[in-house]
């Protein structure tokens, strides 16, 4: 790849369009909010459906989780490879969601936040071959989607736990959520999938590969930048 | 990642050019847009002269009435399987609060009815048996909003509300009747 590819005009292109997918994030944070809030903390007792509507609905506008599997399957080409690599994000994030919840695990949303947004980061670096260029070395992908599919799990544990959940039906509760954010990511990833999918098909994808993966690593560190804020600027009170 | 098909991969020059350019770019999105907009901070003034500044700034927690203040107290008996209406007249936007006690359960319906429609427009916020409830309440359209109560007992039941809040008037709406209850300001 040469310099010439790497031209400015090009990234802007990119960017923006990241840019404009991740605004609405930006704009209204990704939390659990209005009508659904105030259902999550009246519940008491288990409430199936509305517990996967809601974990449905996180994935699908969760552009944090879209935009990190964005990136792990941009160089996927196969179904198979997809579905390998899906599952081992879908355990990661499962486990830390279950436990924290059952276990009342409290850990900080914006830290958490932070390390979601690098994990976008991670993601873009490795696709542009970041670590084998770069560093001269090139971590196990799969080790390293389970990984930040454990943190994942957290900030969705951490999302829910905001609230005062009753301990009545809590793990009908939190397993319904959780088969949602399933449904939810399946439904978003075939978007993707068959989005990214249509644009292979044109000479174009491989060339704004490498623009498109930097943009992506723009819109990780956005997001890391927008938690790292809330953090130190959000009142107390 | 890129086993599936070779690509031509980047040079590490232009990798660490790229990410440099990822960081700098969120970093400058991040001071000069998100910090005015979401969190009141504006260290280049960029919120400032983009008008960004507005979107961080709090709900102020006064709010101007412009109907006067009046206070009410009113006492309903209700007989068995007897009901009352009663209902103030307020401007969007006009606030209250009110406390009612009954001396026995009654069913109770708070609602409101916008102005210029039928009453079958009417919008109900809360239902239930209760003794006594409190709050306060906004009025989210002009029109009339109060209660509706209901002693579903074989006893006789009294009803007492208290309120404060800056309403025009109040009717009761009894025995297929209605009356118009002229309420006094509180500053005159």
């Amino acid at each position: 790849m040469n310099e010439s590819q790497f031209n400015l005009s090009n990234l802007i292109k990119s960017g923006l369009g990241l840019f404009l997918i991740a605004l609405p994030a930006i704009a209204f944070g990704h939390t659990i909010e209005g009508s659904d809030a105030s259902f999550v903390e009246a519940i008491d007792g288990p409430a199936i459906f509305p517990f996967m509507y809601l974990g449905a609905k996180h994935m699908v506008t969760g552009y944090d989780h879209l935009l990190f599997l964005v990136g792990v399957i941009f160089f996927l080409y196969r179904p198979k490879h997809v579905i390998q690599y899906v599952t081992l994000f879908a355990i990661g994030h499962s486990i830390t969601l279950l436990f924290g919840v059952i276990a009342d695990l409290q850990v900080n949303a914006y830290f958490i936040d932070t390390i979601i947004g690098l994990s976008i980061v991670y993601k873009a670096f490795e696709n542009i071959d970041g670590f084998k260029r770069v560093f001269g070395f090139e971590p196990n992908t799969k080790i390293a989607v389970l990984v930040f599919g454990l943190f994942h799990g957290l900030g969705l544990a951490t999302k829910l736990q905001e609230f005062d959940l009753s301990d009545n039906g809590l793990v009908t509760n939190i397993i319904s959520f959780n088969i949602g954010v399933e449904i939810g990511q399946i439904l978003a990833l075939s978007a993707v999938f068959i989005l990214l999918s249509l644009w292979r098909t044109s000479i174009s994808y491989l060339r704004h590969a490498f623009i498109t993966n930097t943009a992506l690593m723009a819109g990780g560190f956005l997001l890391a930048g927008y938690q790292i804020s809330a953090y130190v600027l959000q009142p107390l009170y | 990642m890129s086993n599936d098909i070779p690509v031509n991969a980047p040079d590490p020059k232009s990798i660490l050019k790229a990410s440099a350019i990822a960081l700098v770019v969120a970093a400058i999105v991040t001071i000069t847009v998100i910090l005015p907009a979401e969190f009141g901070s504006d260290p280049l003034g960029t919120g400032e002269a983009l008008g960004l500044t507005v979107l961080s700034k709090d709900a102020n927690p006064f709010e101007e009435q412009l109907e006067v203040h009046r206070t009410d107290f009113v006492e309903f008996e209700l007989g068995a399987f007897q009901s009352v209406e009663y209902k103030y007249l307020m401007d969007l936007e006009a606030a209250m609060v009110f406390s009612w006690v009954a001396d026995g359960e009654v069913y109770y319906d708070m609602h409101a009815e916008p102005a210029g429609f039928d009453e079958e427009y009417a919008e109900s916020f809360e239902q239930g048996n209760n003794t006594r409830q409190m709050g306060s309440f906004h009025a989210p359209f002009s029109g009339i909003h109060g209660w509706f109560w209901e002693n579903r007992s074989l006893d006789t039941v009294t009803v007492r509300l208290y309120t404060s809040g800056f309403y025009v008037s109040s009717t009761v709406f009894r025995d297929g009747g209605t009356f118009d209850r002229q309420l006094d300001s509180i500053v005159d």
